[in-house]
């Protein structure tokens, strides 16, 4: 078996916690910048859609980030991960959020005159994206299933 | 003094109770989580702006004054958290390196904002009646980008120091079974695998 090189310096797994923080800061924070629009919170001169644009970008590079440092993660201890309740639950909530933002929220955005299902779309995404924040914090907090011998 | 400060402060019968519940402490957490991403969203978007790397087609009034109010609530939801985690811990906290870096981070914050406030986000107009970005709004949007990266830096960082335990003192409250941690006076010792993740 390979040694995973992650698991040899004391400084990879901060490190790429970090870049994990930031990518979710990047990405949930500005998803949450469309939902808050869709929900009128906020910038009510500016329609959703111009938000949506604005926002477009940081969003992707946010995910990339998040993606990218969270594979490098689960790498370093594989079987504690997949075996931990919390990160399932996660790892299926995110696909969700993510699936979710890219379908329902753009249509939401797309339409011009925003209804009270905008407003239900705008809540069920925010809803998704704080799972999945608890669902990362809770993969420390839960015992993982013992693997199969 | 300050140890009898931070131990009484963890003992007083509201952190206490908190600490009894067994998922408090990770549903704060969690939702420290949750203002972090929306505040600190904001944090992103205005200083992007500042820089003018982001955000390009709004106008820095747009963003400075548009998202003040949300920032405001984010900032006391994502203060509100931090205070009732490190009152759970508040002894362990106060002896963490990490924790007071943390603090100083915070304290340049303040300066920051104080140093800022009148030439930048109180004068979004101006600045965008300016020809170009002013030197002094893209200096406090990196500098304000560098020094939240510092706060996220030395928050994770605290989750990877732990005071050595010598001796557990017994919870003063007559009826309760937890044992007090001792105060965190000796070097700490480097542990990643307790509650880094």
């Amino acid at each position: 078996m390979i040694a995973n090189p992650l698991n040899s310096s004391p400084l990879a797994f901060p490190i790429l916690e970090v870049v994990h923080i930031v990518g979710f800061i990047s990405a949930v924070g500005s998803a949450a910048l469309v939902d808050f629009r869709l929900l009128g919170f906020i910038l009510p001169r500016r329609s959703p859609a111009e938000i949506w644009r604005a926002t477009l970008l940081w969003t992707i590079v946010g995910l990339t980030l998040v993606v990218f440092s969270g594979l490098s993660l689960f790498s370093s201890d594989p079987d504690m991960y997949y075996l931990n309740p919390a990160f399932d639950l996660k790892i299926a909530v995110m696909i969700a959020a993510i699936v979710f933002y890219y379908t329902a929220v753009r249509k939401a955005v797309a339409k011009a005159v925003q209804t009270g299902a905008s407003r239900l779309v705008a809540w069920i995404s925010l809803l998704l994206w704080v799972l999945v924040l608890f669902g990362g914090i809770f993969i420390a907090f839960v015992q993982s299933y013992a693997p199969e011998a | 003094m300050i140890v009898t400060f931070l131990r009484w402060l963890q003992w007083t019968d509201f952190f206490s109770t908190l600490r009894d519940w067994l998922y408090s402490y990770p549903v704060i957490l969690s939702l420290h989580m949750v203002a972090m991403s929306v505040f600190g969203g904001l944090i992103l978007v205005t200083d992007l702006r500042l820089l003018g790397v982001g955000a390009r087609t709004y106008s820095i009034s747009d963003v400075i004054d548009g998202l003040r109010n949300l920032k405001r609530v984010g900032f006391v939801f994502v203060t509100t958290c931090g205070v009732l985690l490190f009152g759970c811990k508040a002894d362990e906290y106060g002896f963490n390196p990490w924790f007071r870096l943390k603090l100083v981070f915070f304290v340049l914050l303040v300066i920051h904002h104080w140093v800022f406030r009148g030439s930048v986000y109180s004068n979004a107009a101006a600045l965008d009646s300016a020809p170009q970005i002013p030197g002094r709004a893209k200096l406090a949007g990196g500098l304000s980008l560098l020094l939240w990266f510092g706060v996220i830096c030395a928050g994770r960082g605290i989750g990877y120091l732990h005071p050595s335990l010598e001796h557990g003192i017994t919870d003063p409250r007559p009826d309760s079974t937890q044992v007090m941690p001792p105060a965190a006076t000796e070097p700490l010792a480097l542990n990643r695998a307790s509650s880094a993740r």
